[in-house]
């Protein structure tokens, strides 16, 4: 089943018509910059640290640091290894504009992980913050000649952009990928520039916004959907520099549109109930949510608050955002409708495939051969769609459970069952042994606190356990988990929030 | 605020999140192991604190607090 649907007419209404009719298509970062400092010059692209940049103020100092780049060959690799902050954005224009590709290397690597990365990538140069200059080390001792430019440089002799085309090669973003394997995917200007489109869809105001910066701009969430929709749009940024300050910069900054993976959203959210004001500011009118499913809990509670939480789907290897879902409130499970011009398939597993402008040039440093089907990117993650088009994930190839029958369980399928109650804040489902050493599915659940006040910690868990028994008798028998445990902690968290997965049975 | 009132405080923080309930919470409950925070009920716990005690943390890593008492001296010292 192969698909492209020209979904642009699907998404029209929900945006004003007049900002619908700006969203353009362009060729490449660079000629996107160009349009950015035509129609934005005077307004404010980034503030951080006190201190706000105007868009004509970020090309000026992204001059500078040109000419810093200036005696490198056309697209090398250069490296930026820095903290979110503005000197960081102001070396990725300035990067990208002079024709290179910027390697966005994740500022908690350590030294010898940042080492391989420089390898990794064929770095000709490396930004790097002072702060982290002590982690330098191993990559000064063993390659004594790649340049090393501090990220607060800055030249008076400015050197002007070039014009890139949408073939050339724009950014490299670290992933695990499908395979778990940490790699980098080399990003066109045409993937990047489909990306940070694809960011404009599915919600009413786009352009001129309040962006606030909390996701790291070396994943590929932050870096395309947070930092690059948000120059396109003409936005300001604001640089959250300390995630525990995020509500004072909130406070401070009354973003319009955040960015976020559901953890963050859940905890504003406890942490509103807790003391009892919205703690998210009372402009917000939007949150983009993704990278781990969202669950419709959270999508009505915030819908209350008058904000619009919408899920979205999207990989590295994507340049981010393949489908968005502007009906979050109708169609609380789906991760919405694919973005225009996605090309996409359903193999006969159900592994969901893509092809399009958005997708990588392939990984940097490693050999893959199993990450395509022919021209096709194999995501590893299951899919369905429904007669109106829109995408639900069901799992991932790799979390699939063979039963002793034989029969094939997607954990986050069945996970979705229990997730339907609003007291269920996360659930795993996962393989286990019995006393008897039999494998059984077991499932174990962190209940959500506000929706169970009330009870006593006995009682509470007796009645989560009963309904969960409840529903666990309705569904199909191989997807019947045989132990219920209540949690009375959070499970364990990946530096990107996600869940880590038990993994007891290879 | 003595230290009793602090850790009355801090388990009414933590109620909110999980499940609404906190296994016996002393001094030397370790922060991970005892009371399974993750690295967002962390980030919850910080923001909690300064929200509830009007205090700021400086830049603290995670690491920086392995049991509960090592958060209670924190508060303490800054409530001083």
């Amino acid at each position: 089943m192969e698909m492209k649907f020209e979904t642009r007419g699907l998404f029209e209404k929900y945006t004003d018509k007049e900002q619908f009719d700006r969203i353009r298509e362009y060729g490449s970062v660079t000629e996107m910059w160009d349009v950015c400092l035509a129609e934005f010059g005077d307004r404010i692209a980034v503030s951080d640290g006190g201190k706000e940049y105007t868009f004509a103020e970020l090309e000026e100092d992204a001059g500078g640091f040109r000419t810093l780049l200036s005696s490198l060959p056309p697209h090398s690799r250069v490296g930026i290894y820095a903290p979110n902050c503005y000197d960081w954005i102001r070396a990725f224009v300035a990067v990208v504009t002079s024709g290179h590709v910027a390697a966005a290397i994740p500022p908690q690597l350590d030294a010898p992980t940042v080492f391989g990365a420089s390898m990794m990538c064929g770095l000709s140069a490396l930004v790097y913050s002072p702060a982290l200059a002590e982690k330098l080390e191993i990559v000064k001792a063993k390659r004594p000649d790649l340049p090393l430019i501090p990220s607060d440089s800055a030249s008076d002799e400015k050197t002007s952009a070039v014009k890139c085309a949408a073939n050339d090669p724009c950014a490299i973003v670290f992933t695990g990928g499908t395979t778990g394997r940490s790699k980098g995917a080399l990003l066109s200007h045409g993937a990047v520039m489909q990306g940070t489109v694809n960011g404009c869809y599915g919600y009413r105001d786009v352009f001129y916004q309040r962006y606030l910066l909390i996701l790291p701009l070396t994943h590929v969430f932050g870096l395309i959907r947070n930092l690059m929709t948000s120059l396109y749009t003409g936005s300001t940024l604001f640089v959250c520099r300390n995630n525990k300050d995020m509500f004072r910069d909130i406070a401070a900054f009354r973003p319009t549109i955040m960015v976020m993976v559901p953890a963050l959203a859940e905890m504003a959210l406890t942490l509103s109930k807790k003391f009892g004001k919205n703690m998210l500011g009372d402009d917000l009118k939007t949150i983009i949510c993704g990278a781990a499913p969202v669950s419709p809990f959270l999508i009505g509670e915030y819908d209350r608050l008058g904000i619009k939480l919408l899920a979205g789907y999207g990989l590295t290897e994507s340049a981010n955002l393949v489908s968005g879902n502007p009906e979050s409130v109708s169609k609380p499970e789906s991760v919405g409708i694919p973005f225009p011009h996605q090309e996409f398939r359903i193999a006969e597993n159900g592994e969901l495939l893509l092809r399009g402008k958005n997708m990588m040039d392939g990984y940097v440093g490693v050999d893959e051969p199993d990450a395509y089907d022919g021209d096709w990117f194999r995501t590893g993650d299951l899919v369905r769609l429904d007669a109106e088009g829109y995408l639900y994930i069901t799992g991932r190839i790799k979390e699939i459970i063979v039963l002793p029958s034989g029969e094939n369980v997607s954990p986050a399928e069945v996970e979705a069952y229990f997730n339907e109650f609003d007291f269920i804040q996360d659930s795993q489902v996962f393989e286990d042994e019995n006393e008897l050493g039999a494998r059984i599915l077991a499932l174990e659940v962190v209940p959500r606190a506000t929706e169970l006040a009330g009870m006593e910690p006995e009682e509470k868990k007796k009645y989560v356990v009963s309904e969960l028994e409840k529903k666990n008798a309705t569904l199909p028998t191989h997807f019947r988990v045989s132990r219920i445990t209540v949690r009375d902690s959070d499970f364990e968290r990946t530096p990107a929030m996600k869940i880590v997965r038990y993994k007891k049975f290879k | 605020m003595n230290r009793t009132e602090i850790i009355e405080k801090l388990r009414e923080i933590l109620a909110a999140a999980g499940d609404g309930t906190v296994p016996a919470l002393s001094e030397d409950s370790n922060l991970a192991s005892d009371l399974g925070l993750s690295s967002v009920s962390m980030l919850y716990m910080v923001i909690a604190i300064e929200e509830e005690f009007g205090i700021r943390f400086d830049d603290v890593g995670a690491s920086d607090f392995v049991l509960l008492s090592d958060v209670v001296d924190y508060i303490e010292g800054k409530l001083r």
